[in-house]
């Protein structure tokens, strides 16, 4: 029955090479049913028992993430048979889109279940290769770019976590997931492999300082591509780190972790004011998400429980904002936050879905966020004190209202594109329910957080 | 000093000259030759090693470095090119010659202050100072110049580096090596594709990259 914990990742990979099969045209129908079979498969294997074997590492935090990484997978899948249907001068067809996206969820769901940190950095650098040509699928020069940009930033990154893995190799003679986790080496070599990883995996995490590329990348990408990479790319990015800092506590790693995370979520803070583009506005708040989950994994306790709510909670939040901000784009035909004004009257289901998605993604009461940040600063308060307690909360802050505002600008400022609709945003209405659905789940991650703890 | 030892730390010196040759390089066919020749030294170097120790798992090393970073990739970057490749130059470098040159000889050096006060009193060999400094050259070409196969050659002189790193420490499991080598080889090739993308977009004149700072 081992089989069975590997089921999303071959129901994936099957869909990949039906969709690549010159003599089939059904991809979208294969991709949907994929997405559907993934997410129940991983359903059905979080109501497994744990297991380890020498190729497999399937425990609580794997199944979250396999379950998180295929709820949105399914969303995307949908919302992308319309959005991507749409795209004037695609850079390829759609069977080649699918083909990429269902690759790109197979990297990542093999990159969570993997037992050798080896194979787990082949896989998250499988994930560059998988998802790298769909940032570039509208084949507009800017896009082309910021793929670029992408390719050269992560894959030197990684570079880094694989010298990183080759230390924690050298100090421990094991790759082996399970064994590290229970010897939990604290060797100088280990230490030093496992900053090396912060920084490696940090930069596919949008982490402080390397983290030029996403707001390039996600401001960039088809609605549906920035979606999944917010909401799953980037955790699968962290859940690395998890497994790094898990294997080898080390207070040094752990405080050095914690201070990237700290200038993450103060730079990204601050650039959210100085954005003109909403889709890079809420690249800059994935930053910030990214960089509070950090900070939680590296203080442990509550606050990785804390980390692994709001991972979530953002997810869901965080893809369903991007899905919408499709749905803006189409309407309004421009990427500006100046330029779209109005937006209850011309597009009011999005609009409203907009700005409650971008209130979920921003920690605001009651959405598994606002409890995850509450987890992660009872922690940070424990563990660096009262002073840079209230630092990272007026940074928080300063993000909640660097988002908010412009947002409500968006939605609620009276002007002259605020007509009624024009009925270009019709051919993307119906995903307005995926949008609503995944921020319901955000909202039910907050109610989840018993499951979560116990599955931890 | 073991031999072998003496002759990683030759190599090394050629491999960091070869990266300085690169940085101030214009003629981007030359920058991919001397990639190249760095790939070949390397591969030789396995090869020896190989022989002399009896190890499969380096000579098989050597084999995927000649064909994979010496022979293939290069190739490949040379079909790339869609001009003539003689032609092919970075015409605005973002460096001059005697800043690459001092550039990028200050990483090597940095490689080495890096290795010999933070690293040297947890490694037991004093062989690593010159992956160091060749990973810092790398990223310093990725940085320096707005070339992409001269920004794609940096990261594959990361790779290379890495690579030395795997000499010195033990070697790590096959199925690990082959992931790293697909890898190495899919970035590659998916960049190939970028590149030509943007040669064309390039080549249309206009430009919107001011979104794409800060």
């Amino acid at each position: 029955m081992e089989w069975i914990y590997i089921l999303p990742v071959l129901i994936t990979g099957g869909a990949s090479l039906l969709c690549i099969l010159p003599f089939l045209k059904f991809e979208e129908d294969i991709s949907v049913a994929a997405s559907i079979l993934a997410l129940a498969s991983s359903i059905y294997v979080a109501t497994l028992p744990d297991h380890v074997n020498a190729f497999m590492h399937v425990d609580g935090l794997s199944k979250i993430f396999l379950i998180m990484i295929s709820a949105i997978y399914v969303g995307v899948v949908i919302f992308s048979i319309d959005y991507i249907a749409h795209i004037e001068n695609k850079l390829f067809q759609m069977n080649f889109y699918f083909f990429l996206l269902n690759l790109f969820v197979l990297t990542m769901l093999f990159t969570v279940i993997v037992d050798n940190i080896g194979l787990m950095w082949v896989g998250v650098e499988a994930t560059t290769l998988a998802s790298a040509l769909l940032i570039a699928t509208e084949n507009e020069e800017a896009a082309i770019e910021a793929t670029w940009r992408y390719i050269i930033i992560v894959s030197a990154g990684l570079v880094v976590s694989l010298i990183a893995t080759i230390f924690i190799y050298a100090g421990t003679g094991t790759l082996s997931l399970s064994k590290l986790l229970a010897a939990h080496p604290t060797s100088q070599i280990v230490a030093v492999g496992a900053i090396l990883a912060v920084v490696g995996y940090g930069t596919k995490a949008g982490i402080f300082p390397m983290h030029t590329w996403l707001p390039d990348a996600h401001g960039r990408a088809p609605a549906p591509v920035s979606a999944i990479f917010s909401a799953v790319l980037l955790p699968v990015a962290l859940f690395s780190i998890v497994r790094i800092i898990g294997a080898a506590p080390i207070l040094g790693v752990q405080d050095f972790a914690f201070w990237l995370g700290f200038l993450s979520v103060a730079i990204a803070s601050l650039m959210t004011f100085s954005q003109r583009q909403y889709k890079r506005l809420f690249a800059y708040s994935s930053i910030e998400n990214m960089g509070i989950a950090l900070i939680g994994i590296s203080v442990g306790g509550y606050g990785f429980v804390g980390a692994i709510v709001i991972i979530v909670a953002h997810a869901f939040a965080k893809s369903a904002t991007f899905l919408l901000s499709g749905n803006v784009l189409a309407a309004y035909k421009t990427p500006f936050i100046s330029e779209v004004k109005g937006a209850y009257k011309k597009i009011p289901l999005t609009a409203y879905l907009f700005s409650i998605g971008a209130l979920a993604v921003t920690g605001a009461p009651p959405f598994g966020s606002f409890l995850g940040e509450l987890l992660i600063l009872a922690q940070v308060l424990k563990s660096f004190g009262i002073v840079w307690t209230v630092v990272l909360s007026t940074f928080i802050v300063i993000a909640f209202l660097g988002v908010n505002y412009r947002v409500a600008r968006m939605v609620f400022s009276e002007g002259s594109s605020g007509s009624e609709s024009d009925g270009d945003a019709d051919h993307v209405k119906s995903p307005v329910a995926v949008a609503a659905i995944n921020l319901a789940l955000a909202l039910l991650t907050t109610f989840a957080l018993p499951v979560i703890y116990k599955m931890l | 000093m073991h031999s072998l030892d003496s002759i990683y730390l030759l190599l090394g010196f050629v491999e960091i000259a070869l990266v300085i040759f690169i940085q101030w390089q214009l003629y981007t066919i030359n920058i991919i030759r001397t990639f190249s020749i760095g790939s070949f030294l390397m591969a030789a170097f396995f090869l020896v090693a190989g022989l002399v120790s009896k190890e499969v798992y380096i000579l098989t090393l050597a084999f995927l470095t000649a064909v994979a970073r010496g022979w293939f990739i290069p190739r490949f970057l040379v079909k790339t090119l869609k001009r003539e490749t003689w032609r092919e130059r970075e015409v605005k470098p973002v460096l001059g010659v005697a800043s690459s040159i001092i550039g990028s000889l200050l990483f090597a050096i940095l490689g080495y202050l890096i290795y010999s006060l933070a690293l040297q009193p947890y490694m037991s060999t004093n062989l690593a100072a010159v992956p160091i400094a060749l990973m810092l050259q790398g990223a310093f070409l990725i940085i320096s110049r707005s070339n992409t196969i001269a920004q794609l050659i940096g990261y594959l002189v990361m790779e290379n580096a890495m690579y030395m790193f795997g000499y010195i420490f033990p070697e790590l499991p096959f199925i690990v090596e082959a992931g790293i080598v697909l890898d190495v080889l899919g970035i590659v090739m998916i960049s190939g594709i970028i590149i030509r993308l943007r040669e064309d977009s390039l080549q249309n004149g206009d430009s919107e990259f001011n979104e794409l700072r800060g």
